[in-house]
């Protein structure tokens, strides 16, 4: 394998992953599965081009207004949905996802249209290549995506392991209850995973609209990146990063070395044959068993 | 009693069966319009169908046509099948339009098809993709298309055009989508090539909404392409050769310009990028990009004005037809003006748009090409029109 393609296969996972740290924060901390995280990301690109707008002459603060509205946009979300089903079954949770998937969808279209944004043209910025081994070049955004992807998961992981909210996120996640009586809100355990989550998927979306724009489209790829979060299993952002690694390398073999119209499928064939043997996935917690 | 309630039941089902045409006196001219206003297509196909309705409401603030109003019904289908066949069902059965008009994915178009010819309604494709039963030498009567671009038509142009153009043996890197017109295209430009000697390397189908192209550009640099063409809605197009060039790739790269080309070209800045397209761009300057320009910024319009062209074109059309339909319009008259049109495109086209009884497509179909020319930093048109003739 070439190493160009060894770096086609680091970026792609690099994109997965960063997606997919979203859906296993969420479902980590509240089990429940947010089905409008795609369109969460979109939404936190198109905010950039509006951002972008606003302030094209100074790009940092537009980015970073960005990206702070990515994490109002989470905690806005759990404030206004998914608070009132706190207690209610998982199934009500996931559905109200759904809808607000589509309603987000409208909403992009009625503001945004659907025509086709580049932030990055806006600030005045190409995408140029870089050569980081001999023979081998990415883009900028690509670069930067790899970059950050680095940096959100060793801070996710140091966040989770070493600050007293994370470890009320990991034991709220574990047992609802317990936590509860042991005096951590669960509220405000809950809005920070969703606060974080939108965070994570808005810098995936800034960052893919800075590399090639952004669309109405946008959040299928939200969905593309879900089987690396079930492959690596839903609960373990380790198991995100590997599970994200899987599938881009699959998805980047059948491409080069199968055929490019197997792209789109692979990932759900490597989902189909990880659930198969281990329905947790590769890194995650069995469940207790519900049903027969 | 019961009786007397089951008969009311039975007539309240029947006239809600009649199209509402029968029930009402029209009094104005109702077209029916089933478009990708959302989804995977509405990039494309949404401004067509937006500047259609401002064209339309322009119309209609002069007085209409004939002393009558046009009203504009427009259905998003999202591209989806089963949407586009309840629009048509809704449009042609209860609304009782006399014109049909399609503008999305061609998997809508069997269902569509099917109802406009229960209905007996003309249906025109407008800004999406031609069926073959449009073209000559003989057309289904009731369809009819006015789209610029054609795979029939642009296919064999393209190539051509590439074998004329490349200074060495062009070894070509084909790129289409997953979808059946773009698999037509690019296998036929695949065949085509061969036959005029020049090497298809690779061929590469992306599909729709890819996280990153750079997997596709890496594979057809590796086949050593000097020459892409891509055939494939816009986005495809663009952003393949974009990942091309990030990977240091130094070849030409010609792709049909759809209606986001123009402000496209400016963005990619990039001279080795050709495209080639039916619709003349703005930077021609014509008296009909003024009027389009006007009326996308009196009517609000929601795109660059550069994507109005398509849209502009249909309503022109649409302007014929009725007037030639005259008043009390049917859908009997209004497929009789349709298959005698003849449009001044007004240097939107290479000439004028026929349609005949046994061409409801073109008679002739003109091609400008056009590239970005980073030392004079505009857009520079590369070749005039070149026109061929559709004959089958």
């Amino acid at each position: 394998m070439s190493p160009q393609l060894i770096a086609n296969i680091v970026v792609l996972a690099a994109i997965y992953a960063l997606v997919s740290a979203g859906y296993v924060l969420v479902y980590r901390v509240s089990h429940v599965l947010n089905l409008a995280h795609g369109e969460l990301m979109m939404i936190g690109a198109y905010i950039l081009v509006a951002t972008a707008g606003l302030f094209s002459g100074n790009p940092i603060l537009a980015l970073l207004l960005a990206a702070v509205s990515g994490l109002v946009m989470g905690l806005v979300v759990y404030a206004v949905l998914m608070r009132w089903l706190t207690g209610e079954a998982v199934l009500a949770a996931v559905l109200v996802t759904i809808a607000l998937g589509i309603l987000l969808r409208g909403l992009s279209i009625l503001i945004w249209t659907t025509q086709q944004f580049y932030p990055a043209a806006i600030f005045g910025w190409r995408n140029p290549p870089v050569h980081i081994l001999p023979g081998v070049q990415i883009s900028v955004a690509s670069l930067a995506i790899v970059a950050l992807t680095i940096i959100v998961y060793a801070a996710l992981f140091l966040f989770l392991q070493f600050t007293a909210w994370g470890v009320r996120m990991r034991a709220a996640g574990q047992n609802p209850l317990l936590a509860e009586q042991r005096g951590i809100r669960l509220h405000a355990v809950y809005a920070l995973a969703w606060g974080l989550s939108t965070f994570t998927a808005s810098l995936a979306g800034m960052l893919l609209s800075l590399d090639s724009g952004v669309e109405s489209t946008m959040a299928t790829i939200g969905l593309k990146a879900f089987p690396a979060a079930l492959v690596g299993g839903l609960d373990s952002l380790f198991g995100a990063l590997v599970g994200a690694l899987i599938v881009a390398a699959a998805e980047i073999a059948a491409i080069q070395f199968v055929n490019p119209l197997l792209s789109d499928v692979v990932p759900f064939l490597v989902l189909l044959l990880v659930l198969a043997v281990r329905p947790w996935g590769l890194f995650g917690s069995r469940e207790q068993l519900d049903r027969v | 009693m019961r009786a007397s309630a089951y008969l009311a039941l039975v007539a309240l089902a029947a006239a809600s069966l009649l199209p509402a045409g029968s029930a009402t006196a029209q009094d104005s001219y109702k077209i029916g319009v089933t478009a990708a206003m959302t989804g995977p297509a509405a990039a494309t196909q949404a401004p067509v169908i937006e500047m259609l309705r401002i064209y339309v409401d322009r119309l209609n603030a002069k007085g209409g046509i004939n002393g009558h109003q046009v009203d504009l019904l427009i259905e998003d289908d999202q591209a989806e099948p089963s949407k586009a066949a309840a629009n048509a069902t809704k449009l042609v059965r209860q609304e009782g339009v006399i014109l049909l008009i399609n503008s999305s994915f061609s998997s809508t178009y069997g269902p569509v098809i099917a109802e406009a010819k229960r209905g007996n309604v003309p249906l025109w494709f407008a800004g999406a993709v031609c069926p073959k039963e449009t073209h000559p030498p003989k057309a289904d009567p009731l369809l009819f298309c006015s789209t610029g671009f054609d795979f029939s038509v642009d296919i064999p142009v393209a190539v051509k055009a590439i074998k004329d153009m490349a200074k060495e043996p062009a070894k070509l890197a084909l790129v289409g989508i997953p979808v059946p017109i773009s698999r037509i295209g690019i296998d036929g430009a695949e065949k085509l090539a061969a036959s005029l000697g020049m090497q298809a390397v690779d061929k590469e189908f992306v599909p729709p909404a890819t996280a990153d192209y750079t997997p596709f550009a890496t594979k057809i640099k590796g086949a050593d392409a000097n020459w892409g063409f891509a055939y494939a809605p816009w986005p495809a197009e663009a952003k393949t050769f974009e990942a091309l060039r990030r990977l240091g790739w130094t070849g030409q790269y010609l792709a049909y310009g759809h209606i986001q080309a123009e402000d496209e070209l400016t963005r990619i800045a990039d001279g080795g990028f050709e495209i080639f397209m039916a619709n003349s761009l703005f930077q021609d300057d014509l008296p009909v990009h003024k009027q389009i320009r006007d009326a996308a910024a009196a009517g609000k319009y929601s795109f660059p004005p550069t994507y109005g062209t398509e849209g502009w074109l249909s309503g022109r059309i649409l302007e014929q037809i009725l007037t030639k339909t005259g008043w009390p319009a049917s859908a009997e008259k209004v497929t009789a003006s349709m298959s005698s049109l003849n449009l001044d495109t007004q240097g939107i086209r290479g000439g004028p748009l026929v349609w005949t009884a046994d061409n409801h497509f073109r008679t002739k179909q003109s091609y400008r090409f056009y590239r970005y020319d980073p030392d004079k930093k505009s857009i520079v048109r590369m070749r005039d029109w070149l026109t061929v003739d559709v004959t089958d």
